[in-house]
């Protein structure tokens, strides 16, 4: 295993910086608070290629992997921009399309992901039907040559940017006769398709939405992969999603903790910057060490999926997540702690975000669930449930 | 030659990031360079270059736009960087009998590096290194390579044989012209530098990128450093610390308070 990053990753980083630095803080904070999308920073990433670097190059990408679009996503995230829609957009869609999809499919997506010019959303929870998939219930039916989709849809991330939203259905196989999962584009624009915004109390620049399917009717092709789709295509998004979420949160606590030290180092009280005082400087030390050692999770879950070990991927991928979301909650509290009043002022943009890095506690899977997944596959414990 | 291609050569220099605290080491009062980047104002003289380069055709049609460093191996970043962003190849001087060298001695070896890329077009610039900071190189390099010079151009555009820059002043702009080849210092007016984008990272690896000793520039260790130089630092001290300034407790009489601390400070 190799930790010392390329010339061109460490560049890659590098460059991040200086587009997110030059739209500043200012800006992220001004669109979490207005619940607005990032359009501007997020097309000026596109056209640089850094959402695209890891679609296939023959479809114009950067023909990297998931590991440099974490490292895209973490830069980006450790200077207050949290580019939520990578999560859903390049990391889940892209890769499905890119693995998954059919090659008409691919020519007539990826090009799209490879320079941010398509944003797609992702439909896959329900009201009935959060962490268990297998219960899915949003049905596509077979018409002729068409499908016809009923279903409901819950947490979407950003539809009201979207382009297209992937819908995770199920259908019926036409040899077993048994309900198989199956994956949809869905243009936004489709007749008996709606989006509502669900009511969320966090500050965030993307909206969640509800989703209603009745009688949606789509194309042949717009079934992920054709009839033939192995089932693995469904999880072949997952893994990417834990390691982004995993990659936003390694990036929040990052920021919280840069905003922290700075601030001690200067906050004079008694004589003495508040920083020379160990009940300042040893939380903000351990929070430090916590990120860091989530952040080298991250990376290795990343290693290990664009390596194509699936299923230690995996598992590093639910770990990197489980302990990125706790060590980001963890830095942004420590963080305001120290700021002490000041970590509750807007000026400092600290507060705000306990929503964002609360998210990764319970999404896209709950800290427990991850737990139960950790005890059932790595130390081969019973399933309770 | 309206269209020609380019060849253009742009001056490159690592310098310590601004947005750190400078500090200076050892006993012939350098700068810290742990924390270093490509010079800002150096952008503006690649983003000049890659202009004129692409409004010709680029690299395909036969521009050619070298970024030229000169210091220790780390300085590579300097040229490395210009490669990802855009330039065709990259130079680097480098010989450890360099170190201590005055803008005197050093436009000595950047002008003989020039010299080994045969007829070049234009030298570009930056106005100033943003540590050294003497806006000197430019004109020395023009007067060893017998070009004639434009500094602080602040807009730049190549027409045939002929460069013209703007050069802005307080209440005026002048508009000058000169024949190629010559060199011109650009402002960070002059536009607005690009960033790398992916494909430019990934492209920089396979760009040409050669390494020079002053033996290969067909110098010797004397005409540079410390015995080629003009000018040697005899001393340096960083700034003394920001003291805590004159707080003035307004009891009525903060307005006069003010005025008397003005023009005590002889600034009205």
């Amino acid at each position: 295993m190799k930790h010392v990053e390329t010339e061109e990753q460490q560049a890659l980083r590098s460059a991040v910086r200086d587009i997110v630095g030059r739209y500043g803080v200012e800006y992220a904070n001004k669109h979490a608070r207005a619940g607005e999308s990032m359009t501007e920073l997020w097309q000026e990433m596109g056209e640089a290629g850094f959402l695209g670097v890891a679609v296939p190059e023959e479809y114009g990408g950067g023909g990297c992997g998931i590991y440099e679009l974490a490292a895209v996503l973490e830069e980006a995230s450790t200077l207050g921009a949290s580019l939520i829609m990578m999560v859903v957009s390049p990391a889940i869609c892209g890769t499905v399309i890119a693995k998954y999809g059919t090659d008409e499919q691919k020519q007539r997506w990826l090009p799209g992901f490879a320079d941010g010019s398509i944003v797609m959303a992702f439909g896959i929870t329900e009201p009935d039907a959060g962490s268990n998939t297998h219960n899915i219930s949003t049905v596509a039916r077979r018409d002729g040559d068409d499908w016809v989709l009923n279903g409901r849809k819950v947490y979407v991330t950003g539809v009201n940017n979207a382009d297209y939203v992937l819908i995770v259905a199920r259908t019926v196989d036409e040899r077993s006769g048994r309900l198989r999962p199956a994956m949809f584009v869905l243009p936004r624009e489709t007749p008996g398709f709606e989006y509502r915004e669900v009511d969320m109390d966090i500050i965030e620049s993307e909206k969640q939405y509800l989703l209603f399917l009745d009688d949606v009717r789509l194309p042949a092709e717009a079934l992920v992969g054709g009839a033939d789709a192995p089932l693995e295509a469904l999880f072949a998004g997952l893994n990417p999603e834990r390691i982004m979420t995993a990659a936003i949160a390694v990036g929040t606590g990052r920021y919280a903790i840069n905003i922290a030290a700075e601030y001690v180092k200067e906050r004079s009280v008694w004589g003495q910057p508040i920083g020379a005082h160990q009940g300042i400087s040893h939380p903000l030390a351990k929070s430090h060490i916590e990120v860091e050692l989530s952040r080298l999770m991250m990376l290795h879950a990343a290693a290990l999926y664009d390596a194509g070990e699936d299923k230690a991927a995996g598992e590093a991928a639910n770990m990197a997540k489980y302990s990125a979301a706790e060590a980001s909650i963890n830095a942004l509290d420590t963080a305001i702690q120290s700021l002490g009043g000041n970590g509750l002022s807007k000026e400092y943009g600290l507060a705000q975000m306990l929503g964002l890095a609360r998210i990764g506690r319970v999404a896209p899977v709950s800290r427990e669930m991850v737990l139960n997944f950790v005890a059932q596959h790595s130390l081969g414990l019973p399933k309770s449930y | 030659m309206e269209n020609s291609a380019l060849n253009i050569v742009v001056l490159v220099k690592y310098v310590p990031d601004a947005q750190f605290d400078r500090h200076l080491i050892g006993d012939a009062h350098t700068i810290d360079r742990s924390e270093s980047i490509l010079s800002e104002l150096d952008e503006y003289a690649l983003e000049a270059a890659l202009a004129l380069t692409d409004a010709r055709g680029g690299a395909k049609a036969g521009n050619v736009v070298t970024a030229l460093t000169l210091g220790p191996a780390s300085a590579a970043v300097a040229v490395k960087k210009s490669l990802q962003i855009g330039a065709t190849q990259g130079l680097h001087v480098n010989d450890d009998a360099l170190a201590g060298s005055d803008a005197w001695a050093t436009s000595l070896a950047l002008a003989a590096a020039i010299k080994t890329l045969g007829p070049v077009d234009l030298v570009i610039t930056g106005m100033a290194s943003t540590d050294g900071e003497t806006s000197i190189i430019p004109a020395q390099l023009a007067a060893r390579l017998g070009l004639p010079q434009v500094t602080f151009a602040s807009a730049l555009e190549v027409d045939g044989g002929t460069v013209t820059a703007r050069r802005d002043g307080d209440d005026y702009s002048e508009e000058i012209q000169a024949s190629l080849p010559a060199l011109v210092s650009v402002t960070d007016q002059a536009n607005d530098p690009r960033y790398p984008n992916f494909k430019g990272i990934i492209a920089a690896k396979k760009k040409k990128m050669t390494t020079m000793s002053l033996a290969d520039l067909g110098l010797s260790a004397s005409d540079v450093g410390l015995a080629g130089s003009l000018t040697t630092v005899s001393a340096a001290a960083e700034r003394p610390a920001r003291t805590a300034g004159t707080i003035i407790t307004d009891s009525g009489d903060a307005g006069i308070q003010l005025v008397d601390f003005l023009a005590a400070q002889k600034l009205i």
